[in-house]
């Protein structure tokens, strides 16, 4: 694929000197140096985790459909991973789907959509759901003990048509069209193995460049990762993210338990709060991100400081409820993305919230602890309702020849 | 007078048979790929079309057999925008809706004969273009050659004894229409469609034919002239009167008999086969399971058994060549066909004489255990075309 600028890249520039001009203090800088913006698909860790979270979403859920004996079913799983995984590391270096899209009389091997379109650092990550421990590939001793099924968690009201799946591929992109072609054309590829049940399209940052890089907001118009864990820190990465020697599954080693919650957000409701009742729900400011007790958004917050007539971070405010210092030291890698599908068709209201992604190295004592006690007790429930859930083994990353979640086959 | 709109709204799927003389359209997407290079690179012979007021004249008017590339540029004809070739009436390739300014192409692999370049609403509507010579020789086995020829035999022997199910079929539903006998009618509705759904790409490749007989009432731009076999279903199932129906009826049987003639001379290519298959289970799923076909007696799993059974019958035809050519290709699709038709007998009933139940009672979630079988078919289906046609 050529390095020339491609008319997608030409339409960004002139999107990134309008805003220099709106905003009137900047200075207009220099257009950052092209690069190739490919992220390395080969690695000990799968890309998509650790890895800066990209503007796009496209995720999709998959049910196995093979029917036969244990050991055909196996073969047809291990198959349509060998062909998904040559597919990812393609269409992760900015290539079609593998095969013939040029022969007249067969329908193209890749869908077009991306043809012309740089990668914008895809990452494609997979997940296994609990369903495919059951009887059927012969998994079930397989099935690592942190990946127990979510227990009820309170407040939630989840679409079992939206929610699991046997698997589930994460896709993120800075430019959609890229996203969407991976979830589409792996669907493509295996169908007759595999259906799609249920998909997300999720949009999120304003940018993703580093130096510029803001914690973005979400759609109650709130900063939303301003304490989340940093890919690059090593450290807490492998003490909660990565899966290591804890497991008694070594397969799943260098891997990451993935929880997936589509939270639908009461748009018109929450729009029509005062600022005030807004910021306590957050515990912190709308338009810094600074905490209630603090004036910077990066401020620590300070739990035991007291405003007028109370604690400055309101006992029920998301910020308290879910700070690490309340809950153990427990740290999640947050992954979320906004989403939109049109209107709710009984009600004519927004039908929008955010499709919240988190990584962890035991659901058990992270996720579910945590959402325990923010389904129960969070002052922002009376604005959102958990919709659909997906909890999903992420197995470690592949090496050139390998396909993913080899190891659980060994 | 033909109704192009009507034509052009039925037109939803690549037809396989529209082209007799070509093997498959190839490169159109190439074309757009940006140095994809492949198919449509060497080799392939040029024409120009030119739309003007006047006309559409072929530059050069006569070329060799083999691949050809046309290319249709419209520069300020405002009343001319479409340019088709075709032989002996039937379109083989053609370019829409070129309004001043546009261009584009299409490729085809053209066997010698005579051929027109016809673009409607100019003064000269219809200009010859002549393609000589013989196309290159297959790259065939001398027994794959003879199992596909016989497969195009066998296939055209199906396709003519299905017309001549049909044409008595139908002519037992319009009796009972003309009869005023609603009854009668609505239990002949299923069996009567059930032969013409079999062939349908066959039929879609004879210009307007299609449309009169089987168009639904979102393919129509005037609805007064609305004519064919849903014509009559919503006066049967939803205006629940026969009146004014006689002329339909009459129109119906006489473009069913129509049908015979062309059916009887009409040639087929293994390629058209198997893309005809894919386009029935495109139908399938597009209007079966929709429930757009017969939204007024859902009678429609009568109709996708039809669909199904005519592709299969020209997959059938072509597996002994295709065995040959890809093992796991031919077992794929034999399996996947299985699956589909297993999942269809379990609609099976006596809803209205169909075979089937109603359905309307068919809930989303089996629709959708449908659609991803038939989806599950279709993608493997999909790649025969390419094998066969050598």
């Amino acid at each position: 694929m050529s390095g020339g600028p491609t008319r997608r890249g030409l339409f960004a520039g002139v999107g990134v000197l309008g805003a220099a001009t709106a905003v009137g203090a900047c200075a207009p800088r220099a257009a950052p140096a092209a690069r190739a913006a490919v992220v390395p698909f080969h690695a000990a860790n799968q890309a998509g985790i650790g890895t800066p979270a990209q503007d796009r979403l496209a995720f999709a859920a998959y049910d196995l459909t093979v029917d036969g004996s244990t050991k055909d079913r196996r073969a047809a799983l291990i198959d349509l991973l060998r062909t998904w995984t040559s597919a990812a590391a393609a269409m992760t270096a900015g290539r079609p789907v593998p095969g013939d899209s040029n022969l007249g009389a067969a329908p193209p091997a890749d869908t077009g959509e991306a043809v012309g379109l740089k990668p914008a650092d895809l990452t494609i990550t997979i997940g296994f759901g609990t369903s495919l421990f059951d009887d059927r590939f012969g998994l079930g001793d397989r099935r690592p003990a942190a990946l127990a099924d979510l227990p009820k968690l309170p407040g939630e009201n989840l679409d079992p048509d939206r929610s699991h799946g046997d698997l589930a591929v994460q896709a993120c992109s800075d430019d959609p069209v890229v996203a969407f072609h991976v979830i589409r054309n792996l669907a493509r590829l295996g169908r007759g193995t595999v259906v799609m049940r249920w998909s997300q399209l999720g949009f999120g940052k304003a940018s993703s460049n580093g130096a510029d890089q803001q914690t973005p907001r979400n759609l109650f118009g709130f900063k939303d990762g301003t304490r989340n864990i940093h890919g690059e820190d090593t450290a807490t990465m492998n003490r909660w993210v990565w899966v290591g020697g804890e497991t008694d599954q070594p397969w799943m080693r260098g891997g990451s338990y993935m929880v997936t919650r589509r939270i639908a957000m009461h748009i018109e409701a929450w729009d029509r709060d005062f600022l005030t009742d807004q910021q306590n729900v957050f515990g912190r400011y709308k338009y810094s991100g600074a905490p209630l007790s603090g004036h910077k958004e990066f401020d620590k917050p300070d739990f035991a400081a007291t405003g007028s007539g109370g604690p400055a971070i309101p006992a029920d405010s998301h910020v308290r409820l879910a700070a690490p210092e309340n809950n153990g030291g427990t740290h999640i890698l947050r992954r979320a993305y906004n989403y939109t599908d049109g209107v709710v068709a009984s009600s004519g209201e927004l039908d929008a919230g955010l499709f919240f992604i988190c990584y962890q190295q035991d659901p058990r004592k992270q996720f579910v602890p945590l959402q325990r006690k923010l389904g129960a007790s969070d002052a922002m429930n009376e604005y959102i309702q958990h919709v659909s859930s997906g909890l999903f083994a992420c197995p470690p990353g592949v090496r050139p020849g390998e396909y993913w979640g080899q190891p659980l086959f060994a | 007078m033909r109704d192009t709109a009507t034509r052009r709204a039925r037109r939803r799927t690549p037809r396989a048979f529209a082209a007799p003389a070509a093997l498959a359209v190839i490169g159109l997407l190439a074309a757009g790929c940006g140095g994809a290079g492949g198919a449509s690179g060497g080799g392939s012979n040029k024409v120009a079309i030119k739309l003007t007021a006047d006309g559409c004249t072929p530059s050069p008017a006569k070329i060799g057999a083999g691949p050809v590339t046309f290319t249709i540029t419209n520069s300020g004809a405002t009343k001319v925008s479409e340019a088709e070739l075709q032989q002996k009436g039937v379109i083989v390739g053609e370019k829409e809706n070129l309004t001043p300014g546009l261009s584009g192409t299409f490729s085809l692999n053209l066997k010698a004969g005579a051929y027109e370049v016809y673009c409607p609403n100019a003064k000269t509507e219809r200009t010859a273009f002549t393609v000589t010579g013989a196309a290159a020789k297959s790259s065939q086995s001398p027994k794959v050659q003879a199992a596909l020829n016989k497969a195009v035999n066998d296939y055209h022997a199906y396709v003519t004894g299905q017309v001549d199910v049909l044409i008595p079929a139908t002519k037992t539903f319009t009796d009972a229409v003309r009869a005023g006998d609603m009854a009668a009618a609505k239990n002949a509705f299923a069996k009567a469609r059930a032969p013409y759904e079999r062939i349908e790409p066959v039929a879609e490749s004879f210009g307007d034919l299609d449309p009169r007989i089987d168009a639904r009432v979102n393919d129509v731009t005037d609805p007064k002239k609305w004519t064919g076999f849903h014509r009559i279903e919503k006066a049967l199932w939803k205006d629940k009167s026969l009146k004014g129906m006689k002329p339909v009826a009459d129109q119906l049987d006489g473009d069913v008999k129509k049908l015979k003639a062309l059916t009887d001379k009409a040639r087929f290519q293994p390629a058209q086969l198997a893309n005809g298959a894919t386009e029935l289970l495109n139908e399938v799923a597009s209007s079966k399971i929709t429930g757009e076909e017969d939204r007024y007696s859902h009678t429609d799993l009568s109709d996708f058994e039809a669909n199904l059974s005519g592709g299969r019958k020209a997959f059938e035809l072509l597996e002994p060549a295709l065995k040959q050519l890809d093992p796991k290709l031919a077992s794929d699709v034999s399996g996947a066909y299985g699956t589909v038709s297993d999942a269809l007998k379990a609609h099976r009933g006596d809803y209205a004489n169909s075979g089937y139940v109603d359905y309307s009672t068919v809930k989303d979630a089996q629709r959708r255990a449908l659609t991803q079988k038939v989806d599950a078919l279709a993608e493997p289906l999909s790649k025969v075309a390419a094998k066969v046609s050598g």
